[in-house]
């Protein structure tokens, strides 16, 4: 039922959008713009000093680092992480109450007035990109001006992540063919806010888009390609170079 | 009559009675939960708003649009509300005629749209509709799909005053997506 | 929704028990209210949304900005598409900026101090301003100090003038100045503005010091370069980063080489490098002719086999560098700046630096560096140490008595070692301008709070412009949310009170009359018949930028030194083993920014630390000093004095190198701020580079003492354990034609 959704009263909008994401992680240089960028979209909650210590810090997108080597041949990778809406995602079958499945956009969505709280899904998840809300989140008074009303403040007790900005796809494919939306005519907001360039936002099911080009560059790479997840997000690798 | 016929008659009755009064009450309960509540003790009704507002008058009598008022509802998620210097448009004493506006229960309703110095003040009305927690509503895609006004509603231009004719819970807004063949993807309205 | 919470308390109120039962579920009223306002403009829509170009300075960074603002409330920050420098992406900072505006512990009021000591009372305007302009009328303008953070456009301009008129010393403050860098350009360049650098169009860019794509100047603007110089569609191929650095930032860890070199020899390795493509002859032979004066052996102190144990690389390696980056396909660039400019002898090591694209010839042109024009340019910026030295002393002797600061916040941002609360604590008068209480504005007499950026008029010149004429238009996206007055409105009301009206009556005609200016060239980004169309248009763009309005021409290249400046460097190195290499937070900044919670939050990228101060030291270095991750260290530098933080351990950080971040250890400034970790400014020996008297802020060498105390250092890094298999997000690639002469 829930793990291969399909809504029954599919219209044409199960073929005309797929939505996907590519980060060329050869652009990437770790400045984070994108998550602070998502947070302030998305009213991500505050992390506090102890939700770090806590390990509950949230970050719909976060940026991973490795190290390579060591010094003085060392080197630090970035790569920024989120919900890969995984065509085969493992957080799906387990939700108990469908509150998490697959759209007919290629999206993997979080419903929050569904959601109660199993956690299943959190602990499925390869990526490490679902966070779960154990307090209410909260904002000084004043700081709830900021809030983006087109997006729901989770409550205690939902799980929530990366939503590729609903919102901003709700409002910009409204009632409109692909046709009528441009490539690259609106963007997640971290996808807006990379300086490098380094993310790239588009409709898969359009062969001129710029991610459907993308998905054919010598350099691509999913994450975790070995567990099946099929993820719609596509990473690009970064560059060596010899000798360097 | 002895106890024994008191036991006989009265036990039943009040086992009766009790009965119907949980039963009313649990149909009230369910009623309101799955739809809305019956439409008996004021239950149907519109709430009192600040200024009686008569959209008879207005949409039936005067003719007019009600995009003129409403003006975001093709274009934005909000049909939005208009501003009170739009009342002063039309009502604006001092400049128009105000054949309309003459009658004494209309002059008495616009003269609460200023304080005493004569100052037009913000009108805080209360809501009529309301859509559950965690939906996102929008009114744009409805209207330009060819939903009519009244469809969710009712027939505003004959109501005196303002009031709910659909429950507007999930399945009325879902059983509608499936009529008329529009997306029911949880996330369209859920995000 | 089937019952109203009216209707259900109207029947529930029938039974009394009901209204009990109910009141709790009841929806606040909040909920269940629309408000028509009386007026309603385009702009303040019920439930719509709008976006306003304004821009924003970022340290000394410029972004052009799209602020989405719905029903009056600013929401969301998004870079301006059509702004030259940051062309549609933004920074954290600009970001958080939202939080400023909104910030809980924001001043409300402007505030009066009862007693010296005392706590603060709010107070009106009409009465803030009337104090202001008694405390100004009473003092001897001779003795009044006017302090204000990095100040551009016509806010600088108002600024300037007010001091001037009144007669008052106008003094920028900025924990980290740039003057070695103006200087150094000034040398080479004999330009007066900061040039811009076309990372996108370079080939081979070779950075020391200089963290352009972490904290240096405008890392936005720079990173929109960097993302085109590795993948840009149009390249033939990719560009080779090479960073020279003594702290692995984020700028090494996205070069494909970091070279690490002893601290303060930078100049030497450039001018070494400069040897052998002048000796070998494989660089410019006009510009070589020129940087040596003619002579053949101008530089043959600095051959690579004399200066290699000095700088800490071999002999081989520097020549080899040397001859990469002369002999790059197309275009090499050379970028110096950050810690190689931080010593006793910056000037020597930036100038030098900077004389490399002489030899390769890309002193402007396109992919080098590109010169802005200074026309509009107007800014006060941060002093050297020296200039704040002596501020300090006239404090204590008395020559200064009114100090009036906004946004320089000189208790955090100058040593402990400067005393300068005593400093403070001598003068009569202390007014404040700043938005938040920050140390400095704690000692404050009068505060007269400021608007945040989103709230005020503006222009910005940008402090590197795109290579042509940019003047920036920064307008109130929002009305403002505090009771707070622009800093620039109260300086023209007051200059008009005390009797020298300037000649603009608000900051908005200020920047008109720059719009009128801009107007009447009938060219550009906007061109309108009238001026009211072009006021319209220009804000509505964000700005007005002209691109054929560029500097041409090369300038002839100076002489260059003949021997070396050495760096001094504070401390012996038997008893101060590490070198102290501070490095600007990655979203604090210098600390300008830490009372914001998501500069706060947002990871370290390179060591994903939050909220805190740390140590960055290597893991043999913290083996054989034996200390651990977590372990709370003690820092002490040879002025005695020390900072206790956590050690990070990290496994790129030099051996003999201590890293520590700049920005935190705030006793005040907001509760996201107060009580976070050390300030690390504190520690630095006040050495200042010998041409322009600005910190040397890398010149410290310190010993690190182990304490028994561990904490729990807050950082992103292990929340999630590492996921990524291990090489899987690279691919190894020759440089096109670098098989044959790759030896490692």
């Amino acid at each position: 039922m829930a793990t291969q959704t399909k809504p029954q009263s599919a219209t044409d909008r199960s073929t005309a959008f797929k939505w996907s994401m590519v980060i060329d992680l050869d652009r990437c240089t770790g400045c984070e713009a994108c998550v602070v960028a998502c947070q302030s979209e998305n009213n991500v909650p505050i992390n506090e000093e102890s939700a770090f210590i806590e390990g509950r810090a949230f970050e719909w997108i976060r940026l991973e680092r490795y190290w390579e080597g060591e010094w003085p041949d060392i080197k630090a990778r970035f790569i920024p992480v989120l919900c890969q809406h995984c065509e085969n995602a493992p957080c799906e079958p387990v939700c108990p109450v469908y509150a998490t499945y697959h759209n007919n956009e290629g999206l993997n969505v979080q419903v929050y007035n569904r959601c109660v709280g199993t956690r299943y899904c959190g602990a499925n998840c390869p990526y490490h990109a679902r966070q779960f809300n154990f307090w209410e989140p909260v904002w000084p008074e004043d700081l709830r001006h900021q809030l983006n009303p087109d997006v729901t403040v989770r409550t205690r007790g939902v799980m929530e992540k990366c939503s590729m900005c609903i919102q901003r796809i709700r409002r910009a494919t409204r009632s409109k063919t692909p046709s009528d939306i441009p490539d690259g005519a609106f963007n997640p907001a971290c996808v807006q806010a990379c300086p490098t360039s380094a993310m790239t936002f588009g409709n898969l099911n359009n062969p001129e888009s710029k991610v459907s080009k993308l998905q054919n560059d010598e350099r691509r790479y999913h994450m975790f390609e070995h567990l099946g997840t099929a993820p719609t997000t596509l990473y690009l690798k970064q560059v060596d170079t010899h000798g360097a | 009559m002895n106890n024994n016929t008191l036991i006989k008659v009265m036990v039943p009755a009040i086992g009766l009675s009790v009965a119907l009064v949980v039963a009313v009450v649990g149909y009230f309960v369910l009623q309101s939960w799955w739809s809305s509540p019956p439409a008996v003790l004021g239950f149907g009704d519109g709430p009192t708003q600040p200024i009686a507002f008569p959209h008879t008058t207005h949409v039936t009598d005067a003719g007019i649009d009600c995009q003129f008022c409403h003006r975001k509802v093709t274009t934005d998620e909000a049909a939005t509300i208009p501003a009170v210097a739009q009342c002063l448009f039309c009502h604006d004493f001092g400049k128009i005629d105000g054949t309309k506006s003459t009658s004494d229960t209309a002059a008495a309703e616009l003269a609460k749209l200023f304080d005493d110095s004569g100052e037009p003040q913000p009108v805080n009305w209360i809501r009529v509709h309301r859509v559950p927690d965690h939906v996102q509503f929008v009114h744009a895609p409805h209207i330009q799909n060819g939903v009519s006004c009244t469809t969710c509603h009712g027939d505003v231009a004959s109501m005196q005053v303002v009031e709910q004719v659909r429950n507007l819970k999930m399945r009325d807004c879902v059983d509608c997506h499936r009529d008329n063949n529009a997306p029911t993807d949880c996330a369209t309205c859920h995000y | 929704m089937g019952l109203t919470r009216r209707q259900f308390l109207k029947w529930a109120g029938v039974t009394g028990v009901g209204a009990v039962v109910f009141n709790g579920c009841r929806v606040p009223d909040h909920e269940i209210q629309v408000q028509s306002p009386v007026e309603l403009p385009e702009d303040l829509v019920t439930g719509r949304d709008n976006y306003y170009a304004t821009v924003a300075q970022v340290g000394s960074g410029s972004e052009g900005l799209l602020v989405r603002v719905m029903e009056g409330r600013a929401k969301k920050v998004e870079g301006n598409p059509d702004y030259p420098l940051n062309t549609g992406k933004h920074h954290i900072r600009s970001e958080a900026m939202l939080q400023a505006t909104y910030h809980p512990d924001r001043i409300k009021s402007p505030m009066v101090r009862i007693a010296k000591g005392g706590p603060f009372r709010a107070i009106g305007w009409p009465d803030a301003l009337e104090r202001l302009t008694k405390i100004l009328g009473d003092a001897d303008p001779a003795n009044v100090l006017l302090a204000t953070g990095p100040v551009r456009g016509k806010l600088a301009d108002v600024t300037k003038l007010f001091a001037k008129d009144y007669g008052a010393q106008a003094l920028g403050f900025d924990p980290i100045d740039q003057h070695v860098l103006r200087t150094a350009i000034k040398n080479i360049y004999d330009q007066d503005v900061l040039p811009d650098f076309d990372i996108a169009h370079a080939d081979f860019i070779m950075s020391f010091g200089a963290d352009f794509l972490g904290t240096w100047i405008d890392p936005t603007h720079y990173m929109r370069g960097y993302g085109e110089f590795r993948q840009g569609e149009d390249r033939a191929e990719r560009g080779h980063l090479v960073h020279v650095d003594s702290r692995f930032s984020v700028t090494a860890a996205a070069a494909d080489e970091w070279k690490y070199v002893n601290p303060g020899t930078e100049g030497l390795l450039a001018l070494s490098m400069a040897h052998t493509i002048v000796t070998e002859k494989l660089g410019d032979a006009g510009a070589a002719r020129a940087l040596t004066g003619g002579a053949d052996n101008h530089l043959s102190s600095f051959s690579a086999d004399k200066v290699a144990s000095q700088i800490g690389m071999s002999a081989d390696a520097i020549t080899n560098l040397a001859h990469k980056f002369a002999g790059t396909r197309g275009r090499a660039l050379a970028i110096g700046g950050g810690s190689a400019g931080a010593h006793t002898n910056g000037v020597f090591n930036l100038t030098a630096i900077y004389a490399l694209n002489y030899l390769v010839g890309s002193v402007n042109v396109p992919g080098g560096v590109i010169f802005n024009p200074a026309g509009d340019q107007s800014q006060i910026t941060g002093a050297p140490i020296r200039d704040w030295k002596a501020a300090l002393d006239a404090m204590r002797s008395g020559d200064i008595k009114v100090l009036l600061v906004r946004d320089a916040n000189v208790v955090h941002g100058l040593s402990k070692q400067l005393k300068v609360t005593e400093a403070l604590d001598k003068l009569d008068t202390i007014v404040s301008f700043s938005s938040f209480l920050d140390e400095t504005t704690a000692r404050a007499d009068l505060i007269l709070p400021g608007h945040t950026p989103f709230e005020e008029w503006g222009t910005d010149t940008p402090d590197v412009g795109p290579g042509y004429r940019t003047v920036a238009f920064q307008q109130p996206v929002i009305n403002r949310f505090r009771d707070t007055m622009a800093f620039g409105d109260v300086l023209i009301r007051t200059a008009s009170e005390l009797g020298h009206a300037m000649p603009w009556e608000s900051m908005r005609d200020a920047v008109r009359a720059a719009a009128r200016d801009l107007h009447s060239t009938n060219r550009g980004s906007v061109t309108q018949p009238t001026f009211e169309e072009f006021w319209k248009r220009s804000l509505e763009r964000g700005g007005w930028w002209d691109q054929g309005d560029t500097v041409s021409g090369t300038p002839t290249p100076p002489v260059l030194p003949r021997a070396a400046v050495k760096a001094q460097i504070a401390g012996d190195a038997k008893v101060f083993p590490l070198h102290l290499v501070p490095f600007e937070g990655h979203a604090i900044g210098t600390g300008q920014y830490a009372h914001l919670p998501w500069a706060q939050a947002v990871p370290d990228p390179i060591t994903t630390v939050v909220w805190t101060t740390w140590v960055e030291l290597n893991p043999k270095t913290a083996e054989s000093l034996n200390v651990k991750q977590d372990d709370v260290v003690t820092l002490e530098s040879a002025t005695g004095d020390f900072i206790s933080v956590p050690v990070y351990v990290n496994p790129a950080t030099p051996p003999d190198v201590a890293s520590v971040p700049i920005g935190q250890g705030h006793e005040q400034f907001t509760t996201y701020a107060a009580g976070r970790g050390s300030n690390v400014l504190d520690i630095l020996a006040q050495a200042e580079d010998s041409d322009t008297g600005s910190l040397a802020w890398a010149s410290t060498r310190v010993r690190l003492t182990k304490t028994n105390v561990r904490v729990g250092l807050p950082k992103l890094e292990g929340i999630e354990e590492p996921r990524q298999l291990p090489g899987e997000p690279v691919i190894v690639v020759f440089r096109p034609g670098e098989e044959d002469d790759s030896h490692s």
